[in-house]
């Protein structure tokens, strides 16, 4: 469905100097950089599937998704999405894809939220009867009733963001861009968003690309992710793959009652000769975490040596949360890994 | 055709409900521009009581105040806020928003402004028309509207408008390499201004300037239709000059088109 082969974006970034003088200096003598937002990205996205497109701020994924759109056109490289490419007849191309930028609005800011709708009708040529059924159906997933009659610039950043996710789905495109659908939203609105997300996958088989910091987007919604860092492609895999690849993090969680014993006995680091990057041990109270990375340190020894060491009432080993495994991807920078 | 008209005339819609939810901003426009137009009446009238002869280079009081009104009212129905609008959406990004919608873009940005245009027409243009010639019955005593004309001045006006719009978008465009357009705005709308005779009628100044900006875009947004409603020009004169006005606005159109095909492949979208 879809395909990147190589995709890279270069911007000419005006270099300003510090300062009143430097600003002076610009103004008369700027001098500019080549900054590459996106370096040689390829991937590809079948019919049906989420992909989760993950990656530090600043990464370029923003980037990628406006090529993809045909917002901006790749120094070089090609996309072809459903046998099209997104700069070329982007009329044409744009009306099979939905497309939400989550710090964006697509709506009217200063009309009910309804007038939107009727303009999207007209212009994607959406028929009376097909209208009112998507309407309907959109109103079931994303509950817009409420305030469906209200101008856009009084709503809440969740209601908008769901009207927007409906504005994007009233033609029902093929391909869905959701560039950081969730962001600044809270617990319960997040888990109606991805429902919705779900639910339109499933039933209408749409294709969708997902960007978001929240990971929990992405254990609940895709199977497959591609991360990319520094504008560099660095991991394309699902979620199991990404776990073994770079999830050796674990967490051995126990209570004790005696915490003195803790802080005074156990001393993983030197024990096991690990830095503290691969040891971190936290505590609040009787309950105690240590995270370890499973490589460095055999579960059994932690296991053996934490036993031997305190008095412990409970215990168990957890496996590595995508959020941790994501932390320290960040944290480490992965390009210098690769 | 009717597929085109089904597709935009929503967005003629929306602007008129946009026009409405502002009005208030709306009023305080217009009668700002009313009292300039009353401040240069005056301005006027004081030129005129201190001159020996009736008229000035041609122009009489009563012409002068026809001019001033008219002049108004062609500004205000041909002012375009395309390099604004342009602009503004080129430097904060959400020109993108446009850009994944299967529309064409100047369509829309023209559209949604006929919306407000509808509003301005309404409630400016039947008001100065009769005004005008109610004060020009009172002062000289006879009646002399002509249909004709009247229907020239529309048409040429609407012309106008559409130059102007296509102006501004080309202007607008200027925002994809200068990311900030408001002091280059400021300084187009006073040079146009002048350059179209709003400031003084073209035919006050020296006959080689009249000449050259007569043939220059500038005059096809003002002065032309302006000096048709006064019936200064004869018929054939007349859509002479308003084929001058089209020649213009195929060329800004044609340009606006140029620019917007080189400026999207060179496209940042600024910000998110």
């Amino acid at each position: 469905m879809i395909q990147v082969d190589n995709i890279t974006k270069q911007f000419k970034k005006v270099v300003k100097q510090p300062g009143i003088i430097g600003s002076v200096k610009s103004l008369f003598n700027p001098k500019s950089e080549i900054i590459t937002a996106v370096d040689n990205v390829s991937f590809d996205v079948q019919e049906g599937e989420v992909l989760g497109f993950i990656g530090p701020n600043g990464a370029g994924k923003s980037t990628v998704i406006k090529m993809l759109t045909g917002i901006l056109t790749p120094t070089s490289g090609k996309c072809t999405i459903n046998g099209k490419i997104p700069q070329k007849d982007r009329k044409n191309y744009v009306k099979e894809i939905g497309v939400v930028f989550g710090q964006r609005t697509q709506l009217w800011w200063d009309l009910p939220l309804v007038e939107t709708y009727s303009v999207l009708k007209e212009i994607y040529e959406v028929p009376d009867a097909q209208f009112k059924k998507r309407m309907d159906f959109l109103n079931e997933v994303l509950d817009l009733q409420a305030f469906i009659k209200s101008p856009v610039r009084t709503l809440s950043l969740g209601q908008r963001m769901r009207a927007d996710i409906a504005a994007s789905l009233l033609h029902s495109p093929k391909v869905l861009f959701l560039d950081e659908p969730t962001i600044g939203l809270d617990v319960v609105v997040k888990d109606n968003i991805r429902k919705a997300i779900a639910k339109i996958n499933n039933e209408e088989k749409t294709t969708v690309i997902l960007t978001t910091h929240d990971l929990s987007d992405i254990e609940l919604l895709c199977k497959r992710i591609v991360m990319i860092d520094k504008g560099k492609n660095v991991f394309d895999g699902n979620l199991s793959e990404l776990k073994s690849k770079y999830g050796q993090m674990r967490e051995l969680c126990f209570e004790t009652d005696n915490i003195e014993d803790v802080k005074s006995k156990l001393q993983y680091a030197s024990r096991f000769n690990a830095t503290s990057d691969d040891v971190i041990v936290n505590n609040d109270g009787a309950n105690v975490s240590v995270k370890f990375n499973s490589d460095k340190i055999a579960v059994a020894d932690i296991l053996g040596y934490t036993l031997q060491e305190v008095h412990i009432t409970d215990i168990n080993v957890k496996d590595a949360d995508v959020e941790e495994i994501i932390r320290r991807l960040y944290k480490e920078g992965v390009t210098e890994n690769e | 055709m009717s597929k085109f008209l089904k597709m935009y005339t929503p967005f003629t819609r929306a602007g008129i409900q946009m026009s409405m939810a502002y009005r208030f901003n709306f009023f305080c426009f217009l009668l700002g521009e009313i009292f300039k137009c009353f401040i240069m009446f005056f301005v006027w009238q004081a030129v005129f009581a201190s001159s020996d002869s009736e008229t000035f280079m041609g122009f009489s009081m009563v012409d002068m105040t026809v001019y001033l009104f008219i002049t108004f009212l062609a500004g205000y129905l041909t002012y375009s806020e395309g390099t604004y609008a342009v602009g503004e959406e080129i430097r904060d990004g959400s020109i993108a928003m446009r850009m994944i919608k299967p529309v064409s873009f100047d369509m829309t940005f023209l559209f949604q402004e006929l919306g407000n245009k509808i509003m301005v027409t309404l409630v400016v243009l039947v008001p100065i028309c009769v005004g005008v010639e109610l004060y020009k019955y009172f002062v000289t005593g006879s009646f002399m509207f002509n249909l004709l004309t009247f229907t020239m001045f529309l048409f040429s006006v609407v012309i106008a408008y559409l130059i102007s719009f296509y102006f501004n978008v080309c202007y607008g465009f200027m925002a994809f390499f200068l990311k900030n357009l408001w002091g280059a705005n400021i300084l187009k709308e006073v040079i146009v201004d002048f350059l179209s005779g709003a400031t003084i009628p073209l035919a006050f100044m020296p006959q080689l300037m009249r000449d050259i900006l007569t043939f220059m875009p500038f005059s096809s947004l003002s002065y032309t239709p302006v000096m048709i409603y006064m019936g200064m020009y004869s018929i054939e004169k007349s859509l002479g000059l308003i084929a001058l006005q089209l020649f213009w606005l195929a060329a800004f159109w044609l340009l606006s088109k140029a620019i917007w095909r080189a400026a999207v492949k060179r496209l940042a979208v600024q910000g998110g």
